[in-house]
């Protein structure tokens, strides 16, 4: 790919990514709504699709305002972290054969070190607010987020082991025979749990739980600041339902007789739609049981997730295929 | 080899400029009236009865300790599982002993009640 | 890439100099991460993307976030900033930084006189990096393992330790409000005392 193409491909990812974030907070509450026997937002444009883009105007034109005792400049960056974090996640997802801004090699890592990074947008936003409510919401989150960080690794260490490499491409292909999902069981539950926490969605979204923290970490934050961290939102709920299909449930591979990329955006579309039922049908939990939960049974699977299926794998492979 | 990072390095920048455009366009379009309630910390209506810079529970950096912890662990971990094939039944035996370990700790972190949250 | 190098080494020392200079913890702890990030973007040009990965995810993503809540958990605001600008002034960095000085022109004369070669033109993946941990290394990784298992006890003793205090911190600050910060080596002491007493009591 030449440079230009790359950076036409780069552009045209970055703006579909914002659209698509913008358009699932309006698929959100129309979902939500449905569920619930309720309208959600069906005035703007046909059944409300413009509610997306009147929000975003709206955002826009809110007072951008920062409170005089905070930590300015930690306070700016804080939103954009987690908003640039998530979406360099995607530069790694390979939507369609070929189709992938950058094939590393250590792709995989790279997700994780981007998910790593996301933290600091959390405890800097918390501690540069200088409001109660936001430095406790930012500790619980931060801790929350470190804590199921280690189990989503964890849980994709039995994935590395059965394709034999961290390239998301090669991982996909790996899945020709048998989807992922069926040896990784285990792997998919824990990961997708831990997912939920990363991105504090309901149920786990005890860093914003409104009854007691009032909003949690961005308490404090108004206008399009408020708005990062809710495009950091949507965007993380997209880049982990993208990562669940490419590691567990064959990335592009589908029957023909639709395009691989339809396939992947088809099966991404329906995690994405697995979170928002979720919210709508799951309590939450209090958070003693959400880290309790995290470490005293999460991590022991995990664990012997791994045992068993490096077991499986070197007896069950023949010699010769021992270093191919 | 090298050009294969050049895209993500270029999706870096763009990335990180999205995020200062949108922060810029926030900050030109975002404009209101300054108001001295409006300028005051958020506390429910009340005045703040504390300054926020407090000390608190040691069980967060407890949980930072086990996270780093266990990340190093898969610092380990990683490179064991993407060439298993390689190293074999040595790597398992290998693996099964530097994992023997860290359940040891963690047994006893367990037993002790680091992992209760009270 | 040569360029590229340059440039990543560069946002790393200036990254480096503000976190040293920065008065504000948690400005300071900003700037180490830009600086662990730009090592990292050196590590993957030097053809190591390994070892770069391992950086973010490890020392950017997990170590700083340790220091930020030890910020955090320890920051008493005006205070600690007072102190860090009084630790600025020239007779307290002076000395380190001639020793940095010779350290830095020797090491230069070394470069100098060394031939060590170009840095690998193939990158060292994670599969190569496990053939040397799982093979001639294996001894170090176990070793690792079992400092690992100390650092899990060792957190956890310490943890209690440092609960303690607080709890004995809260309850003295209720009796008699003192000046953070003048007497903490004394306070520290007995504490550690008192904790060493408490143990003693306890088993």
């Amino acid at each position: 790919m030449s440079v230009v193409a790359m950076l036409f491909f780069i552009v045209v990812l970055l703006f579909a990514l914002l659209a698509a974030a913008a358009l699932l907070t309006w698929v959100e509450r129309r979902l939500l709504a449905w569920w619930q026997d309720r309208y959600g937002p069906n005035r703007a444009g046909p059944f409300g699709i413009l509610q997306a883009f009147a929000d975003v105007i709206k955002i826009l034109l809110k007072e951008d305002w920062i409170p005089p005792l905070a930590d300015k400049p930690v306070f700016v960056i804080a939103p954009a972290i987690v908003a640039v974090t998530m979406l360099l996640g995607f530069a790694i997802v390979p939507l369609a054969p070929g189709l992938v801004i950058a094939d590393l090699n250590v792709a995989l890592l790279f997700f994780f070190a981007m998910t790593g990074l996301s933290v600091y947008s959390v405890t800097f936003a918390g501690w540069a607010s200088n409001n109660n409510y936001s430095l406790l919401g930012s500790l619980r989150t931060a801790a929350q987020m470190i804590s199921y960080e280690v189990f989503m690794l964890l849980s994709l260490v039995g994935v590395v082991i059965l394709a034999g490499s961290f390239r998301l491409t090669d991982i996909v292909d790996a899945q020709r025979g048998m989807w992922f999902f069926v040896p990784q069981f285990v792997g998919l539950v824990v990961f997708f749990l831990a997912a939920i926490a990363e991105t504090h969605r309901l149920p786990f979204d005890l860093p914003e739980a409104e009854h007691e923290l009032v909003a949690g970490y961005h308490t404090e934050y108004s206008g399009m600041k408020f708005g990062l961290f809710f495009l950091g939102e949507y965007l993380g709920m997209m880049l982990s339902s993208a990562m669940i299909v490419t590691l567990f449930f064959g990335g592009w591979l589908g029957p023909p007789f639709l395009p691989p990329i339809v396939w992947f955006l088809l099966k991404t579309a329906f995690f994405v739609c697995l979170y928002l039922l979720l919210r709508a049908a799951l309590p939450r939990p209090r958070y003693d049981q959400l880290m309790g939960y995290a470490w005293k049974f999460l991590l022991p699977v995990a664990l012997l997730n791994i045992v068993v299926t490096g077991a499986i794998v070197v007896a069950t492979r023949s010699p010769a295929e021992v270093g191919s | 080899m090298l050009a294969n990072y050049l895209p993500i390095l270029i999706f870096v920048i763009v990335a990180a400029g999205l995020g200062v455009v949108l922060l810029g366009i926030g900050f030109v379009l975002g404009r209101g009236q300054k108001d001295q309630e409006k300028l005051s910390a958020y506390e429910c209506g009340f005045e703040a009865f504390e300054d926020t810079r407090n000390r608190f529970d040691v069980r967060y950096y407890l949980v930072a300790i086990l996270f780093i912890l266990f990340d190093l662990e898969l610092a380990f971990f990683v490179p064991w599982a993407v060439s298993l094939d390689a190293v074999g039944l040595f790597g398992i035996g290998a693996m099964g002993v530097f994992l023997a370990l860290l359940v040891v700790g963690f047994i006893y972190e367990w037993k002790k009640g680091a992992l209760e949250w009270d | 890439m040569t360029t590229a190098f340059y440039i990543f080494g560069a946002i790393a020392i200036a990254a480096t100099i503000l976190t040293i200079t920065r008065v504000n913890a948690m400005h300071a702890l900003l700037y180490l991460v830009v600086s662990l990030l730009a090592v990292a973007g050196v590590f993957f040009i030097l053809g190591a993307p390994f070892a770069a990965m391992l950086e973010i995810i490890v020392y950017a993503g997990a170590i700083i976030v340790l220091f930020v809540f030890a910020v955090m958990m320890l920051n008493l605001g005006d205070v600690s900033i007072e102190q860090e600008r009084r630790w600025l002034s020239p007779d307290l960095w002076l000395g380190p930084s001639i020793l940095s000085a010779i350290l830095l022109a020797e090491l230069v004369y070394l470069l100098s006189i060394g031939d060590l070669g170009a840095p690998p033109g193939e990158p060292v993946g994670a599969a190569a990096v496990a053939a040397r941990l799982f093979g001639p290394y294996l001894l170090a990784v176990e070793l690792a393992s079992m400092l690992l298992l100390a650092g899990l006890v060792g957190a956890y003793r310490i943890g209690r330790i440092l609960d303690e205090r607080t709890a004995e911190r809260t309850s003295s600050a209720e009796r008699e409000p003192v000046a953070a910060g003048a007497d903490a080596p004394q306070r520290v002491e007995a504490t550690a005392a008192s904790v060493f007493a408490h143990d003693g009591e306890g088993e």
